[in-house]
C-alpha cells in the first residue's frame, strides 16, 4: 500500500524531471551542433591535403609538417613559460584585489574594481605601444627619466625581452579579467562562515586561507585554467616586444600559418590541437578538485550576512597599494594612449605643433564609422543579453546534480576557448554555409552575435557556474514547498541573488563583443561590419592615431555600459 | 586611280574606326544601365585608406552606384570566399588584391573570369592611353589579370641624420660591421615583404650575402610597419629595408630627415605593379556593375585616385605624375628587376623564399 506522501510527490517528481532532461538534451543538441561541428569540420580539414576546391585527399601532412617545423617546440615551451610566469602572480595579486574590493572595508574599493573594468577593455594593441614609449632603451620616458639619476648611465628597463613581455602582460590581460570574475563571487560570500572562524580564534590570514580560498575554490580554479589558456593564446604583446628580441611564442606561429600565402589552415589547426590536450588535462584536475563531498556553499536560506572584515589601519595601506598598481599598470599607459590620440605621431613630442584634433573628427567622418558604430552595439546587446540567459541555465543544468552528460555538456562548453578566434570564425563560416543558417544569420549582425556568444561559453557558464555552487539547495527547496513554479523560483530567487554575476559576465561579454576581431573577421559583411573590423582596418594600414581615438572611444562606451550594467545588478540583488 | 582608291581605303578605315568607336559608346552606355539596374557593386581587397576615402566616394558620385568593399588580409578574405562558393554562394565582383593572391590563388584556383573581354570604355580601350600600348594582362594567356602600376620599388629608407647617403653605395655596404643592429626589417620568417626581399636579394646577390644581412647584421626584425616608420624617424634603427613609402610620407612632411634609396651598385633596381593587380571574379553576382568599376577604374579618373592617394606610378600615359617622387618613375633604358613578373611570383620568388627560410632556421 502506498503512502500518502510518495502518492502525493510522484507527480511532483515527474513534473521536475521531465523539463530537466528536455533542457538537458537541448543543450547537447545544441552545443554538439554550434561547437562540435566546427571543430569537426576543423579537425578533418586538417586532414585534407587536397588544395582548395579540389577532391579531398586524407593524409598526416599537415600534422607532420606543423610539429616538424623548427621553432615549433620552442615556441610551445616558451609559450608554456610566458604563460606560467604571468598566471602565478597575476592569481594571487587577483584573488587579494578581489578580497580587498569585495570582502574587506578597504576605501575606494569601488574605484578600483571600476578601474579593472576600463584596464580590461582599452585595445592591448595602442596600449603596448603605449609600453614602448615609456620603457623603450633608447627614447623610453622612464628610461630618460632614471637615466637623468646620478648613479643610472645606462637603460634599466627593455620591452623587447621576456620579462619586459611580462611586465607588459601584467598590464595589458594581466589582473584586470580575473579580478572582473572573482569580485562577484567574493562579494557573495556569507560572512557567517568568517564569524565561526573569528569565534575559533582565526586571524585574517587563516581566515583567508582556511575558509575562504577553499570555499571560492570553483571560481579560482576556472579562472587559472581560462586565464593559463589565454596565456598560451597570447599574441599581441608578442608579436610586438617578442620579435624584434627574437621571441617567438607557440600563438606567433599559428598566425604564421593562418596567414601564409597559399593557407595553411591544415597545419594551424593541427597547432591549435594542443590547446585540446592541454585543456583536457586541466580539466581532468579542475575536476577532480571539485569532485567528491566538497561544499561550496555560502548562500543559504539562514542568516546571510555580508558584513566585511575590518582591517583597521591596514585599510589605507592596502589602498594605497592598489592605488600605486592600478597607478602604474593603467594609468600611466592609459595616459600616454589618450595622449596619443591626439598627438600627429604617436609619441612624437619634438615635431612641430604635435597635437591635432583630425584623429578624433576623421575617425568621426568616417562614413562607415555611423554604420559600424550602430552594428557593434546591436551585436554586443544581443552578445550579451543571449549570453547570459544561455549560459546561465546551462550552468544550472551543470550544478543541478540531475544531468547524465554534464560533463560532456561542459567539455563542450570549453572548445571556443582553445580554438584561437580565427580558426573557431572558420568553424562557425563553415557551420552557417552548410546549414540553412546561412540563409538568415551569414553575413548578418546576428550571425557575428551568434558566433560571439559561442566564444563567450566557456567564461560565462563557469562564471555562472560558480555563482550557482554558491547557492544552498534549501532557498530553491523552500520555494518549491511553498508552490513556486521552477519559472518563479527561478526568477524571484535565483536571478536576483545571480544579478551580480550575470551583470558583470554581461558586461565582460558586451566588452569583448564591442573588441573581438578574429571572431567576426570572416563572418562580416558590408552591411554587418562592427567597429572592430574597423579597428582592425585603421591598424593594418598603419592609421595608428586614429586606431587609438577609436579603441578610446569603444572604452567609454563600455564604461557607460559599466555604469548602466553595475546599477542594474546591484538593483536586481537589491544590495549594494 | 592609285590615289583614289587609297583615299577610298582611309576613308573606310576612318568610318570603320568611327562607327567602332560609336559601338563601343552604345556598348558602354548599356553597361552602365545594366550596372545601374543591378543596384551595387562588392569589391574585395585591402584596407587602403584611399579605397575608403577617395576612390568608393568618387565611383559612387559618378555613376550613383554604391559600392561594398571587403577588406581584410588576401588570405582572410580568400579564405572567405572559398568557403562561401563551397556552399555555392557567390559574393564577390571584383578583386584589387596583391600579385601573389591574383597570381597563386584567384587565377590558380579559377576563381576569376577573362577580363579582357569586358574591357569596353572607350579610354580604357585606347592604346594610345597606356605607356605599355594596351592594358597588360600580366597572366600567360593575357585574359584574367590587369597590371595597372609599375613604380621603382624603393630598396631601403636610411634617416639621414644617422647615416650618410655616401655611406651606402654598394648593396654589399650594408653588411659593414657599423651598421649592426641598425638595420630593421619586416620579418623574414614568413610570408610577407621582408621575405619576399630576402628572396629577391638571393636572386640578385647571392645567399652569402644574406646570410650576413640577415643574421650576421642581426637586422631588428618586426611585424608592425608602423614600428619600422618609427625607429627610422628617431634613427635607433637608422636603415630601414622594408618601410612602405605611405608610412613615411607624413614623416617627411614633419620635417624628419628621411631619404628613400631606389638602388644601390651591385642589385638592379626594382619595379613592382602595387598596389594591387585587378580581376574580375566569376559569376559575380553584378556582372554589369563589375564591369563598370573594372573600366572605371583602369580610366584616368580611377587609377588618378587611386596613384595619388597611395603613391605609385600608374601605367596610363595621362595621368598626372607630378604627385610622385621622381625616383618611382621607372626610367627609359634602365634593366629593372620586375618583383610583379608572373613567372617569378609563381615559381622563382617560392623557390628563393623557401631557401631564405632554410637559410635562417637554421642559424
Amino acid at each position: 500500500m502506498k503512502s500518502p506522501a510518495i502518492t502525493l510527490s510522484s507527480p511532483v517528481i515527474r513534473f521536475r524531471l521531465r523539463p530537466i532532461r528536455i533542457a538537458e538534451l537541448s543543450f547537447l543538441v545544441f552545443l554538439i551542433a554550434a561547437m562540435g561541428t566546427p571543430l569537426l569540420f576543423l579537425l578533418t580539414g586538417s586532414f585534407n591535403l587536397a588544395a582548395p576546391g579540389k577532391p579531398a585527399v586524407y593524409g598526416f601532412d599537415n600534422w607532420f609538417r606543423a610539429f616538424t617545423d623548427p621553432g615549433t617546440l620552442s615556441a610551445l615551451w616558451m609559450s608554456f613559460l610566458l604563460s606560467v610566469v604571468r598566471l602565478i602572480p597575476a592569481m594571487i595579486l587577483s584573488v587579494m584585489f578581489a578580497w580587498l574590493i569585495a570582502r574587506t572595508d578597504m576605501p575606494g574599493g569601488k574605484w578600483i574594481e571600476s578601474a579593472c573594468w576600463i584596464a580590461y577593455f582599452v585595445p592591448d594593441f595602442p596600449l603596448v605601444l603605449a609600453w614602448i614609449l615609456l620603457l623603450d632603451p633608447n627614447f623610453g620616458f622612464l628610461n630618460t627619466l632614471a637615466k637623468s639619476l646620478p648613479f643610472i648611465d645606462r637603460a634599466i628597463f627593455n620591452p623587447y625581452s621576456f620579462w619586459g613581455i611580462v611586465w607588459v602582460h601584467t598590464s595589458t590581460g594581466g589582473i584586470w579579467f580575473k579580478v572582473m570574475l572573482l569580485v562577484p563571487v567574493f562579494r557573495r560570500l556569507g560572512a557567517s562562515l568568517e564569524e565561526a572562524a573569528r569565534v575559533a580564534g582565526a586571524n585574517t590570514t587563516t581566515m583567508l586561507w582556511r575558509i575562504t580560498l577553499p570555499v571560492l575554490a570553483p571560481m579560482i580554479l576556472a579562472v587559472s585554467v581560462l586565464s593559463f589558456i589565454r596565456g598560451l593564446q597570447s599574441f599581441n604583446t608578442e608579436l610586438l616586444l617578442g620579435t624584434p628580441a627574437d621571441i617567438y611564442v607557440y600563438s606567433t606561429k599559428i598566425y604564421d600559418f593562418l596567414h601564409r600565402e597559399p593557407r595553411a589552415y591544415g597545419e594551424a589547426t593541427a597547432l591549435g590541437s594542443v590547446f585540446l590536450f592541454v585543456l583536457a588535462i586541466l580539466l581532468f584536475f579542475y575536476w577532480r578538485c571539485l569532485s567528491g563531498n566538497k561544499k561550496f556553499t555560502v548562500v543559504t536560506g539562514q542568516g546571510y550576512s555580508t558584513l566585511r572584515v575590518k582591517l583597521g589601519k591596514w585599510r589605507y595601506v592596502a589602498f594605497t597599494g592598489c592605488l600605486f598598481y592600478v597607478g602604474v599598470m593603467m594609468l600611466l599607459p592609459v595616459t600616454f594612449l589618450i595622449i596619443g590620440s591626439f598627438m600627429r605621431r604617436y609619441g612624437f613630442f619634438n615635431i612641430t605643433s604635435p597635437f591635432t584634433l583630425n584623429h578624433w573628427h576623421n575617425m568621426l567622418a568616417d562614413p562607415i564609422f555611423l554604420v559600424a558604430l550602430k552594428n557593434s552595439l546591436i551585436i554586443a546587446s544581443v552578445t550579451a543579453i543571449g549570453g547570459i540567459l544561455l549560459y546561465s541555465a546551462l550552468a544550472y543544468l551543470l550544478v543541478s546534480k540531475r544531468t547524465v552528460t554534464a560533463p560532456l555538456l561542459e567539455s563542450l562548453c570549453w572548445i571556443p576557448h582553445v580554438l584561437p578566434g580565427i580558426l573557431l570564425s572558420l568553424g562557425v563560416l563553415w557551420l552557417f554555409l552548410a546549414t540553412p543558417l546561412r540563409f538568415f544569420l551569414y553575413g548578418t549582425v546576428w550571425g557575428i552575435a551568434f558566433a560571439l556568444i559561442l566564444a563567450d561559453s566557456p567564461v560565462t557558464t563557469q562564471a555562472f557556474k560558480a555563482g550557482l555552487l554558491q547557492l544552498g539547495s534549501d532557498l530553491e527547496e523552500s520555494a518549491r514547498v511553498s508552490g513556486a513554479s521552477w519559472a518563479y523560483t527561478y526568477r524571484r530567487i535565483l536571478l536576483p541573488l545571480l544579478a551580480p554575476i550575470a551583470a558583470a559576465v554581461g558586461l565582460m561579454n558586451f566588452g569583448s563583443a564591442l573588441t573581438s576581431i578574429s571572431t567576426p573577421v570572416l563572418l562580416y559583411s558590408h552591411q554587418s561590419r562592427p567597429l572592430a573590423i574597423l579597428l582592425l582596418e585603421y591598424s593594418f594600414t598603419g592609421e595608428l592615431e586614429r586606431a587609438a581615438a577609436l579603441g578610446l572611444l569603444i572604452t567609454l562606451i563600455i564604461g557607460a555600459m559599466m555604469l548602466i550594467a553595475r546599477k542594474l545588478g546591484l538593483q536586481l540583488s537589491g544590495s549594494d | 586611280m592609285k590615289r583614289l582608291i587609297m583615299f577610298m581605303y582611309v576613308l573606310v578605315g576612318f568610318s570603320n574606326a568611327w562607327a567602332q568607336t560609336k559601338a563601343s559608346d552604345k556598348e558602354w552606355a548599356a553597361v552602365i544601365d545594366g550596372a545601374k539596374k543591378e543596384g551595387k557593386v562588392v569589391v574585395a581587397g585591402s584596407p587602403d585608406p584611399v579605397m575608403r576615402n577617395d576612390v568608393i566616394p568618387k565611383f559612387t558620385a559618378r555613376f550613383g552606384i554604391p559600392v561594398e568593399f571587403v577588406a581584410g588580409r588576401s588570405s582572410q578574405i580568400v579564405s572567405r570566399v572559398e568557403t562561401e562558393r563551397a556552399s555555392g554562394i557567390y559574393s564577390i565582383d571584383l578583386y584589387l588584391a596583391g600579385p601573389d593572391t591574383s597570381a597563386n590563388e584567384l587565377y590558380n584556383d579559377k576563381m576569376i573570369d577573362p577580363l579582357k573581354p569586358l574591357i569596353a570604355m572607350p579610354e580604357v580601350v585606347d592604346g594610345s592611353k597606356w605607356k605599355t600600348g594596351k592594358v597588360w594582362f600580366a597572366d600567360p594567356q593575357e585574359q584574367f589579370v590587369v597590371r595597372a602600376f609599375s613604380s621603382v620599388a624603393s630598396l631601403l629608407y636610411i634617416n639621414t641624420e644617422h647615416v650618410k647617403p655616401d655611406e651606402l653605395r654598394n648593396i654589399k655596404d650594408l653588411i659593414n660591421p657599423k651598421w649592426r643592429g641598425k638595420i630593421s626589417t619586416e620579418d623574414p620568417t614568413t610570408t610577407g615583404a621582408g621575405a619576399n626581399m630576402a628572396a629577391r636579394l638571393l636572386t640578385q646577390v647571392g645567399e652569402e650575402f644574406v646570410k650576413n644581412l640577415y643574421i650576421e647584421q642581426k637586422p631588428v626584425r618586426t611585424r608592425e610597419r608602423r614600428q619600422m616608420a618609427d625607429w627610422l624617424a628617431r634613427g635607433t634603427q637608422p636603415i630601414c629595408l622594408n618601410c612602405r613609402e605611405d608610412d613615411v610620407r607624413p614623416l617627411v612632411k614633419d620635417g624628419f630627415k628621411v631619404l628613400e634609396i631606389f638602388e644601390l651598385n651591385g642589385a638592379a633596381p626594382t619595379i613592382n605593379g602595387s598596389p594591387w593587380m585587378l580581376t574580375v571574379a566569376n559569376k559575380a553576382p553584378h556582372p554589369k556593375a563589375a564591369q563598370l568599376f573594372a573600366n572605371w577604374i583602369l580610366s584616368k579618373e580611377g587609377l588618378e585616385t587611386y596613384g595619388k592617394g597611395y603613391g605609385s606610378a600608374t601605367l596610363r600615359t595621362d595621368v598626372d605624375e607630378s604627385y610622385l617622387n621622381p625616383g618611382n618613375l621607372p626610367k627609359k633604358g634602365v634593366k629593372y628587376f620586375d618583383d610583379t613578373e608572373w613567372k617569378w611570383i609563381v615559381g622563382g620568388r617560392h623557390e628563393s623564399r623557401d631557401k631564405v627560410w632554410k637559410i635562417l632556421k637554421t642559424r
